[in-house]
């Protein structure tokens, strides 16, 4: 036991005095999220676009869609209820605001009567817990000055929310997940690379000469790099929450369990390519050879529905494809383990099939 | 274990790779409190020899026992007793002096010594907080002897200690392995070098295609071989390897850096004879010396060729 620690420890010593290494892991993958995600919000304040569905044409939602758009940052689009949440699946708006017919006639009759309020029936997507609760606010906050001025004797005229799934995300919360799995893929990979120098420098050689034993090497390889996975998933969760209000949704023990089982598949990965490069370099080739093509058309920059059908069908090959996708649904899309049981047994056979041939090839010396 | 008992005991060992036979049918033993030197050129197969006696390798047949032990069956029980420092130093690269032998020492339970210890002794007190990568040849290579140190082991494997180091760098590890030595460890050491050979062995033996081709004391080979005197002097082209083997007195002949090398009962004859034979060719002999056989004669008669890096 003190051998695996007092080897993870050296471990990690060794990676985070690589700089190489640590840029990598760390600096490159935010990076990516930075520059993409600057260039697809366009900077700035994020501007809030609603569908507005006025099925009232009266003096007084002519006069309540004025509150609305008053608002900084809060832009309104005409259209009608069906159109507007079509559009909001599609990511278009982010929700759908429907003034009823008879509002005019309900709000003027409330200054006389107490009559039962009118419904503005605000959708939103509850999985998208920031922006939905910024619409209701926004919403509400409307609706109370109109109340306000309308009567002292109760609501006129309330919120009536309607749950809508969106189908596709914004590009930045499509990002951060992606980009998460593909820093676990690169980690996972480059393990190659020190193993097969280690074994060029013969230090696995002088290991094998020790007591240790070789689970303890194996393992604390593993640990090492499940430490950093971890690392890696808190930055670039905190960093896409904080710098572009990618909410996580869903729950973070399942985060974490596919962050494991993820790292350890390419971990594994990078187990085979150290079987098959004799050197350092040759192994360094090898990781480039499979990060990039998997990076690429594992759908982490774009969705893979937008591509060619042979790419496609390349996409649903690869193991970086089912985490990312994983990812995606745990982060953003608040899905529960059913619909994931697919991803996470494509890891699973993936990294015993690994697992299996590194056991078979692998050399120590 | 008593002294004098066999700390190795190795019988008819043999290894191939492919059609090439490493180590062919060797036999030999080390005593406990000695140390024994594996002497011979660059591909004789000591360095298979010592991993199989390492357990780093199964041997294809014959017998190695190490501290008792029978390393190609039962290579785990031998590990945790043995000391090891391979060919190349194979140290972390960013791993500082203090952290490296703390690892190594954590392989092996409560056992061995304090990494401080072994940085007062093999001097790197200055370079403690170095990562290995910024040292020299030479400090690496203490390095490798300390972390052969570690788990205090019974028996010391040293394969080709000062290959690639300067002289004076050669020296300083020359006197810590004595430092050993007087300690009354055991140590197995390999190396190309016949200087070192003749510092640091009680015994060696001398190896060359995979075969142990002599094995003794320094004094005890060279006696063996050498009644005789060597006569040496630059080649003389048209004199030919055939009229001199024919001078009276001559042994043998040997070829080394463009001299020739005869090894003589006589050694007036043979010079006269070495002058005769260059005069009736017109030419005059350069650089002809007489010496008493060494360690190098022994490798030279035994194998034909001189022994370099």
């Amino acid at each position: 036991m003190q051998a695996l620690i007092q080897l993870t420890i050296a471990n990690i010593r060794t990676f985070v005095r690589d700089r190489a290494a640590l840029f990598w892991t760390l600096a490159f993958p935010l990076i990516f999220i930075l520059m993409f995600g600057s260039i697809f919000t366009g900077g700035g304040a994020v501007p809030q676009t609603y569908a507005w569905a006025d099925l009232d044409a009266s003096a007084a939602s002519a006069q309540l869609r004025s509150a609305f758009a008053a608002v900084p940052d809060v832009e309104l689009k005409n259209e009608s209820e069906a159109a507007g949440v079509k559009e909001m699946r599609d990511g278009k708006v982010r929700g759908v605001l429907v003034v009823p017919k008879g509002y005019g006639e309900a709000i003027a009759a409330a200054s006389r009567a107490t009559l039962p309020p009118v419904a503005i029936t605000v959708y939103v997507d509850p999985t998208q817990q920031g922006a939905s609760a910024q619409t209701v606010g926004l919403a509400q906050a409307i609706l109370g000055q109109v109340n306000l001025a309308v009567t002292g004797r109760g609501p006129a005229v309330i919120t009536a929310t309607k749950a809508v799934q969106t189908r596709q995300f914004s590009y930045i919360s499509y990002l951060v997940p992606s980009i998460l799995g593909m820093a676990l893929m690169q980690l996972g990979i480059f393990s190659a690379i020190p193993l097969v120098a280690d074994r060029e420098k013969l230090i696995l050689k002088r290991l094998s000469a020790t007591p240790l034993k070789r689970w303890q090497l194996v393992g604390s390889n593993v640990l090492m790099r499940l430490l950093i996975a971890i690392v890696q998933t808190v930055i670039i969760v905190s960093v896409g929450s904080a710098a572009f209000h990618v909410e996580v949704s869903g729950s973070y023990l399942l985060i974490g369990a596919l962050v494991i089982l993820g790292s350890m598949s390419f971990i594994a990965l990078g187990y085979v390519i150290a079987s098959f490069a004799r050197t350092e370099d040759a192994a360094n080739g090898m990781t480039s050879i499979i990060q990039f093509p998997m990076m690429f058309l594992s759908g982490t920059f774009f969705p893979i529905d937008g591509m060619p059908a042979i790419l496609k069908v390349v996409a649903h090959i690869l193991p970086l494809t089912y985490l990312s996708d994983a990812l995606r649904q745990v982060m953003v899309g608040g899905t529960p383990l059913a619909p994931l049981a697919t991803c996470f047994a494509v890891l699973g056979i993936f990294l015993v099939g690994c697992f299996a041939i590194s056991a078979k090839f692998f050399r120590w010396t | 274990m008593a002294t004098g008992e066999a700390a190795i005991r190795v019988r008819n060992l043999r290894k191939s790779y492919g059609e090439t036979r490493a180590v062919d049918g060797i036999s030999f033993e080390v005593r406990t409190g000695e140390v024994f030197g594996l002497l011979g050129p660059n591909g004789a197969g000591k360095t298979t020899t010592v991993e199989i006696l390492e357990g780093l390798r199964r041997a294809d047949s014959g017998e190695a026992l190490v501290l008792g032990v029978d390393t190609s069956r039962y290579p785990e029980v031998l590990k945790p007793r043995i000391g090891v420092a391979l060919q190349t130093a194979s140290l972390y690269p960013k791993l500082t002096v203090e952290e490296l032998l703390a690892l190594f020492r954590s392989f092996y339970g409560t056992r061995g010594r304090s990494p401080a210890e072994l940085i007062e002794r093999f001097d790197l007190v200055e370079k403690r907080k170095a990562q290995t990568r910024e040292l020299s040849g030479g400090q690496r290579q203490r390095l490798a002897v300390a972390l052969a140190l570690v788990n205090d082991p019974e028996l010391i494997f040293l394969d080709e200690p000062t290959t690639g180091l300067d002289p004076a760098a050669r020296r300083a590890l020359w006197e810590l392995v004595l430092d050993l030595k007087r300690q009354g460890r055991t140590i197995l050491l390999t190396t190309h070098y016949l200087e070192e050979a003749e510092v640091l062995c009680d015994r060696l033996a001398i190896m060359d295609h995979g075969r142990i081709l002599e094995a003794g004391t320094t004094n005890e080979l060279v006696d063996r071989h050498f009644k005789e005197r060597a006569v040496r002097f630059t080649a003389i082209d048209s004199l030919g390897d055939e009229r001199l083997r024919a001078i009276e007195g001559v042994v043998s002949l040997a070829h080394e850096d463009g001299e020739v090398v005869l090894y003589t009962r006589d050694v007036p004859a043979t010079i006269g004879g070495v002058l005769d034979a260059a005069e009736a060719l017109a030419v005059e002999p350069q650089n002809l010396i007489i010496r008493r056989p060494t360690l190098e004669d022994v490798f030279l008669v035994l194998t034909g060729r001189a022994l370099r890096d």
